[in-house]
């Protein structure tokens, strides 16, 4: 059994190393006998009716954005800080101020965002398809679609043309499942996921945390049996790596959780996916002969389809010193559950491995249906939080006055 | 008329009337506050689209689709790709072109309470052996899995059963060539191994699909 399992992994390694010599997105090699979302769902007329959702391709009118909806705890304020940013994701901010924006599906863009003034998106990459993991370094972009990670040098100077890119990693796999990218950047090495290309299937090289050289060099594995991560940051005060992580589809209406995730040894820890999820359930059919006791353990559980996305500690002064220490978490909301439901999470890590989950903001659905759907954050040099939404193609300024 | 003098008649005024509708737009902004009607966008399809599209969504003009039936999320989809240049076709891209995005959201909003309208009977009765493949690729290809067993569709995605099988045709080898961009990557991967040959059989069976009548009806 075991020789097989490894037989399994070495040709699964050799056709990926196969396909990254030559490019070609592993789609087009192996193609999947349904979508790789609808894999497990079941033939129910309920399931059979539920589908992901892109972002719609007109952002809501300004004066139709949910702010007035939301609610937040005592003392916290939300408005509306830009609008019109249709499919708005990822968040940046460069040492001169300007915001940097990205998008998934429906804009194909880039986005600045200057600091002062009326917040006014402007595109800056156009025509660049799965455009949402952006970072910003030492004033270059860096972008990662789902094939190639690219870094645009100097570019707060050069705003209105930014030239091309240098592109310094050309061997993602590509295709469309889990296929996007988030970027964090620490110590000189550019962290990034390559997320499973399935809903539930033996994922290869896929399902994990990688780390590189700003230069593409040195590639290393630092989490497997990681789903799709859509959102990581690292504790200021432990430089931890947590992560968000979507759980399996079909499983349930309630079951399993997404998953709020720490990495404390760098390389060596396996999540579970696909053999366990939440850190309890066996997988029906990947699950046979394994125990979720071999694997890491959630720090905590995000709810059932959540669609966890972006994840940021909070390292600004203006919120009360309970948030000091805490991450914020967005919860896009699912897509694959009857009851739909989403906001904005905050969580602090009880430095035991676990963490402790307050919501933070919601109102962002009415009558079971999405007015919005937070993405990512930024935290700005006065400690207000910036918060996307690709939904309404919007980006709010949560502020703490204490009144 | 020919089928082809028809489409190239209502190319011309699509554009014509794309050219006059962005006028219309300019001189109602700087013009006086008269009570807007309450929702123009009826009479703006009945003006713009209508000649190609039906009146009713149902068309009749070769290569162009059926609106009726169609979901408002699928054509504010196509409206918006047309805009962006992304999706090409020279009457639709003139008249996207012209588009505000409370337009777009009208048009689509619009086109979304026009209900489905059967095709028109045929003068031979569907090929049974084509049909029964049809309906087997349909299932084999997962087709199915987003437009529904009832080809009706919902959301981002269109309905396909009672589409016109000429437009069926040309949208699958455009998706399959890459002509044709989609709003997901969705359909360039469904059809990427799919022939043909098997695509055209797709089109002949969705155009001619009714929803199996339930027993007592």
């Amino acid at each position: 059994m075991r020789a097989i399992h490894s037989l399994v992994a070495v040709v699964t390694f050799v056709a990926l190393a196969a396909l990254c010599i030559v490019g070609a997105p592993l789609a087009q090699q192996k193609p999947p006998e349904e979508p790789g979302w609808a894999k497990g769902r079941p033939k129910t007329d309920e399931a059979m009716k539920m589908a992901p959702v892109p972002a719609f391709p007109v952002p809501t009118p300004v004066d139709q954005l949910p702010v007035k909806k939301f609610k937040l705890p005592p003392g916290f304020k939300a408005e509306v800080w830009a609008s019109g940013v249709l499919d708005a994701r990822g968040l940046r901010q460069g040492e001169k101020g300007n915001v940097f924006v990205s998008t998934l599906f429906v804009a194909n863009k880039v986005y600045v965002i200057p600091e002062q003034g009326k917040h006014e998106a402007k595109a800056i990459i156009e025509n660049m398809p799965l455009a949402a993991g952006i970072e910003i370094h030492k004033g270059s972009l860096y972008l990662a679609t789902n094939t190639k990670i690219m870094r645009y040098d100097n570019v707060e100077a050069n705003l209105d043309k930014l030239g091309e890119p240098t592109v310094i990693y050309d061997k993602l796999p590509g295709g469309e499942d889990h296929s996007w990218k988030y970027l964090r950047i620490k110590d000189e090495k550019l962290y990034f996921e390559v997320g499973a290309p399935c809903n539930i299937c033996d994922p290869g090289e896929w399902a994990k945390i990688y780390r590189m050289n700003l230069d593409g060099s040195g590639l290393e594995t630092i989490a497997s049996g990681v789903r799709n991560t859509v959102g990581f940051d690292f504790d200021p005060k432990t430089g931890y790596l947590w992560f968000t992580d979507n759980g399996r589809d079909w499983f349930s209406e309630e079951l399993p959780n997404d998953e709020l995730n720490v990495v404390t040894q760098p390389g060596k820890q396996h999540f579970g996916y696909p053999f366990c999820h939440q850190g309890t359930i066996p997988d029906p059919e990947f699950g046979w002969g394994k125990s979720c006791a071999d694997f890491v353990k959630p720090a905590a559980l995000l709810g059932p389809h959540a669609g966890s996305l972006g994840l940021k500690f909070y390292t600004g002064k203006m919120f009360p010193a309970k948030y000091q220490g805490a991450m914020f978490i967005a919860l896009h909301g699912p897509w694959n559950r009857t009851k739909k439901y989403n906001g904005v999470y905050v969580a602090w890590p009880d430095g035991k491995g676990g963490a402790k989950v307050e919501p933070f903001m919601t109102g962002f659905v009415e009558n079971n249906t999405y007015l919005g759907r937070p993405v990512d954050f930024l935290v700005m040099k006065d400690g207000s939080l910036l918060v996307s939404d690709d939904h309404a193609g919007a980006i709010y300024r949560i502020s703490y006055s204490g009144k | 008329m020919t089928g082809l003098a028809r489409l190239a008649l209502c190319t011309v005024t699509a554009m014509a009337l794309a050219a006059s509708a962005g006028a219309q737009t300019k001189s109602r902004s700087g013009g006086k506050a008269a009570s807007p009607p309450a929702n123009p966008y009826p009479q703006r399809f009945q003006a713009v689209c209508a000649a190609c599209h039906g009146a009713n969504g149902r068309s009749d003009v070769p290569g162009t689709p059926v609106l009726a039936g169609q979901h408002s999320f699928y054509a504010a989809t196509q409206l918006f790709l047309f805009r962006e240049g992304r999706r090409s076709n020279e009457a639709m891209t003139a008249v996207a072109k012209t588009l505000t995005d409370a337009d777009l959201r009208g048009f689509s909003d619009f086109i979304g309470t026009l209900p489905p309208v059967a095709p028109p009977v045929p003068a031979t009765a569907p090929d049974a052996a084509r049909m029964s493949r049809g309906a087997e690729l349909a299932q084999k290809h997962k087709c199915v899995f987003c437009h529904g067993a009832d080809l009706a569709g919902g959301q981002q995605v269109p309905r396909i059963g009672g589409q016109r099988e000429d437009y069926l045709q040309m949208s699958l080898q455009g998706f399959k060539s890459g002509k044709r961009p989609g709003y997901t990557m969705a359909m360039s991967e469904a059809v990427s191994q799919v022939s043909p040959e098997e695509l055209d059989t797709l089109a002949y069976y969705a155009a001619r699909f009714t929803r199996p009548k339930a027993a007592g009806n």
